[in-house]
């Protein structure tokens, strides 16, 4: 099998039994996302169950093109099962990371790991190419992720990684063991702890830990030695080139690529100051690392928002100047294995209700932290030490803010106001507002998470950067929704997709961007797995024209490898069916378009930038004329957005009554085995 | 075997003395039977032509990213896998940069033990390629000796479990799987690929004492641009 391995790896923790599913049984949902709602679907009779509850799987999986050489998707893996994380459902969701882990997966002959059950013990899972075994983790528990992957190591390897080291008689590696593992936060079943590979990499949202901690399961670590098969070898190296050449940021001319994400002339991915010195670090195969390992070791491998932890706490702190505090503090964030997300907003928050006399040392809401520590170390390590071992109000916290709210009283008061910036699903808002950035909101709301998926962020960040520093965007805003619309199939020239202005957010048109939006990330993304730093590209400033390589690139490499022919369209309809198969599963958990709303603040508080962001620019039509509009200053008009919700669902072909997929959508899906179940459990569309 | 022992031991080598010599003789007895042929370094010295090709690595402005790995078992076999790489970077994610990385890419020595121990002289000095030192897997007899004999760690020479057959970096004279032309005179995947211009190849050897001839700076006017130092 071009690109796959072949063989998926059963875990049964309850009976502790090992067993391979086929991958070729799996294989018309290609890898990643697909197999993983597929697998679901198949083994989780009851989807209606608690994500702590031990019927509850844990799908982790790959994608045919993990560990080849294909620019930006070879390193990442999909994780899913029903998180623990949302509110009020505990939503079946996903969270994927980079690294090696996939690669490695591959490389010891496995697509997949599917962890069912619940260990009596804690265990981990030693995985040597084909030899897989269950293991007694005692002496693992307790440790954080750094010092449990480090003692792992020393364990698989024996003696060190300066040269080979020989799984057996004839097969040798020169890497160490690629190690999946939960911190204190997980194995004490916080709502908000994340799985930690290597340094920074994390699979963040869900909950993941905490459920990986109630299976009694601390760590997975594979190492591998075998090959993957490549259809095309010569194409997937001609193909790979042509990528570098035409689209990546070249050493020599590096201004040219003033606008790229594939090829992004600053390739660090850091919200902090930049490390005294320090190394540009990429996951397997990447063509553009976004990555560091300083000279400190401080903050190695952390990207993006983690930087965002504490950085601003520590400038405040130390006079406007950044210490090492804001590398530690994230340091801290991946040991311990908290979601960055939820320690970022939920310290905001806290720090509300403190600064309201709420919350503090003998206050009503008691919390035995020093305020007048914020900034410094040990402030971080406190707020994160409670969370992780649930110390007192970390108790509360550790379930994650919005249900600490709940507790507390506090909910329907602070999601008014919006001190608790939680709005959807009660799960911290990530940043780009859904009262600003409609995309990401709807496209949140409608699903089962914060998406995090940045493919058209570009359209916030490229132009407001330009007027924060007083400039005018080039190009203009006809110009660029013009590229990008072409490249929207099938909804493409319709550049009205990519209006932000008031009139158009509810429109038909943004149902199209929305769903257009859904059914590329199932499927190009987070079943494939092309990594959302790099892909999708529209725009790309060394390319005539500015065309970035989406709609090429995808399918050329997909092919190159598995020898499949898959056009990009191809991928848009196989997205499609995943994220029906995705809604019939939240249906069966109990979805209903009246629990589809954002939290009150959305509707009745104004918006007035998001933190750094104070004002927030995107396309959009006024007056008939294309700019770069200002989106301050207004909130989502509820009745509206039930209207919008109706042309959606409509789209989609799903009941406007219920928000339930329709039979005969699924059937023209090929889900008729799904719009079966749905009927026998009287919860399909009609 | 004593007096030719005697013989190696009384003659400077730089590279074979960083090895364990014990070990190595050891593994020379063992097969002594078939190694009667064996040439020694110094007789050596005069028969083996230099390379006309080296890569060279800077290992601050790598990035880890395996690929220069992937491409190498890419072109020379069709597939890719780590340990069919035959050039091999290593890096540890906890550790402090520059000490988090090393690279390790054939040498080309200058005398190369590796073509010295090999009994069959599978592993020899290709005069039509610009004297890569390389594998004829025809003639290979899965003795490994060269895996034994290269003095640095991790070793340069590599065993193909499936094939049963040693290879080694032969600077992709005999690549297959690239439409592009390789060897001393064509191009190298690992160079080619890597997407920091962090390997590069050179026809001037490079100095053969300690690891400054082969760990230089790639880095230049352009790598400040990124943020990083250029020393």
């Amino acid at each position: 099998m071009n690109g796959y391995a072949g063989k998926i790896l059963r875990i049964d923790l309850t009976d502790r039994r090992i067993s391979t599913i086929y991958t070729k049984d799996y294989e018309q949902w290609v890898g990643g996302h697909g197999m993983g709602s597929a697998i679901f679907w198949d083994l989780v009779k009851d989807k209606a169950v608690s994500g702590f509850d031990p019927r509850n799987i844990v799908t982790v999986m790959t994608s045919p093109l993990s560990g080849t050489l294909v620019p930006g998707a070879s390193s990442r893996t999909e994780v899913q099962g029903i998180g623990v994380q949302s509110s009020p459902i505990e939503w079946f969701t996903r969270s994927n990371f980079g690294g090696r882990f996939a690669p490695m997966l591959k490389y010891a002959g496995w697509d997949g790991v599917v962890i069912e059950g619940k260990a009596d013990k804690p265990v981990w899972v030693d995985i040597r190419n084909e030899d897989v075994k269950i293991k007694d983790a005692r002496h693992l528990w307790g440790l954080d992720t750094w010092k449990a992957q480090q003692e792992i190591w020393k364990e698989v390897s024996g003696h060190g990684f300066s040269g080979w080291v020989e799984l057996d008689s004839e097969r040798r590696t020169t890497q160490r063991p690629a190690v999946l593992t939960v911190g204190p936060a997980g194995e004490n079943l916080s709502r908000t702890a994340c799985l930690i590979h290597d340094a920074g990499n994390a699979s963040g949202q869900g909950g993941f830990g905490g459920i990986w901690g109630s299976k009694n399961l601390k760590a997975i670590s594979v190492i591998g030695t075998g090959s993957i098969q490549i259809a095309d070898p010569k194409g997937l190296m001609e193909a790979r080139l042509w990528a570098q050449a035409k689209y990546s940021m070249d050493l020599k001319n590096i201004d040219a690529s003033w606008f790229a994400r594939f090829g992004r002339k600053r390739p660090q991915n850091r919200f902090w100051d930049p490390h005294e010195s320090a190394r540009l670090q990429a996951c397997i195969g990447c063509h553009l690392g976004c990555k560091e390992r300083s000279d400190t070791g401080y903050g190695n491998e952390s990207t993006c928002e983690e930087t965002a932890f504490y950085a601003g706490y520590d400038k405040a702190k130390h006079g406007g100047k950044q210490t090492s505090a804001a590398y530690i503090a994230t340091d801290l964030l991946q040991k311990y294995g908290i979601n960055s997300y939820e320690a970022t907003r939920g310290l905001t928050y806290i720090r509300a209700l403190q600064r309201m006399g709420v919350l503090g040392r003998g206050k009503r809401l008691e919390c035995d932290l020093d305020f007048r520590k914020l900034g410094e170390t040990e402030f971080a390590d406190a707020f994160l030490n409670m969370i992780a071992y649930r110390k007192g109000i970390g108790d509360d916290f550790a379930e994650g803010f919005f249900r600490a709210a709940k507790r507390w009283g506090r909910l329907e008061e602070d999601l008014k106001t919006g001190i608790l910036p939680y709005s959807y699903w009660g799960l911290p808002e990530h940043g780009y507002d859904p009262r600003a950035e409609v995309e990401w909101g709807f496209g949140s709301i409608l699903g089962d998470r914060d998406i995090n998926e940045h493919d058209f962020n570009f359209l916030f960040w490229w132009p407001s950067g330009a007027i924060w520093a007083g400039k005018t965007p080039q190009p203009p805003a006809e110009q660029v929704v013009k590229i990008v619309a072409e490249k929207l199939i099938p909804y493409e020239n319709n550049p009205l997709m990519l209006d932000f202005s008031t009139d158009n957010i509810y429109s038909d048109h943004i149902a199209k961007l929305v769903a257009w939006h859904r059914h590329y990330t199932r499927f190009w993304k987070q079943s494939v797995l092309y990594c959302d730093h790099r892909w999708p590209e529209f725009i790309n400033s060394k390319v005539p024209g500015y065309k970035g390589l989406t709609g090429e690139g995808e399918p050329r490499f997909f092919n190159v490898v598995t020898g499949k022919k898959f056009s990009f369209v191809d991928g848009m309809e196989l997205g499609k069916k995943i994220w029906n198969l995705d809604n019939a599963i939240w249906t069966l958990q109990g979805r209903h378009r009246d629990m589809v709303h954002f939290s009150d603040y959305i509707y009745n508080v104004l918006f007035a930038g998001s933190g750094n962001y104070a004002i927030y620019y995107l396309p959009g039509r006024e007056k008939g004329w294309w700019d770069y509009i200002c989106v301050n200053g207004r909130h989502l008009d509820k009745a509206k957005f039930e209207e919008f919700k109706t042309r959606f669902y409509n789209l989609e072909g799903w009941d406007s009554r219920t928000g339930w997929p329709k039979k005969g959508t699924l059937e023209s899906l090929g889900l008729k085995f799904v719009a079966d179940e749905l009927e026998k459990k009287r919860k399909i569309g009609v | 075997m004593g007096g030719q022992g005697n013989r190696r031991q009384g003659k400077k080598n730089e590279l074979i003395s960083r090895r364990d010599f014990l070990k190595f003789t050891g593994t020379v007895a063992i097969g002594a039977g078939v190694l009667s042929e064996i040439i020694w370094l110094d007789d050596a010295i005069a028969a083996i032509p230099a390379s006309e090709g080296y890569l060279l690595v800077d290992t601050k402005k790598c990035q880890g990213c395996l690929s220069c790995m992937l491409a190498c078992s890419l072109v020379h076999e069709g597939k890719v896998n780590l340990s069919l790489s035959r050039i091999q970077i290593l890096q540890n994610s906890f550790a402090k940069f520059p000490d988090d990385l090393t690279m390790a890419q054939c040498r080309q020595c200058v005398e190369p033990p590796c073509v010295e121990v090999c009994p069959p002289k599978a592993l020899h000095v290709d005069i039509k390629n610009g004297n890569v030192r390389t594998v004829d897997v025809k003639k290979c007899i899965g003795c490994k000796a060269c895996i034994q004999a290269c003095p640095f760690e991790p070793g340069r020479a590599l065993w193909n479990p499936d094939k049963k057959n040693a290879m080694k970096c032969d600077l992709c004279s005999n690549a297959p799987f690239w439409i592009q032309k390789g060897g001393v005179k064509g191009k190298q995947a690992c160079v080619e690929v890597c997407p920091l211009n962090a390997i590069q190849f050179t026809k001037k050897i490079p100095e053969q004492k300690g690891d400054t001839g082969y760990k230089v700076n790639l880095r230049g006017e352009s790598w400040k641009k990124l943020g990083y130092s250029k020393d």
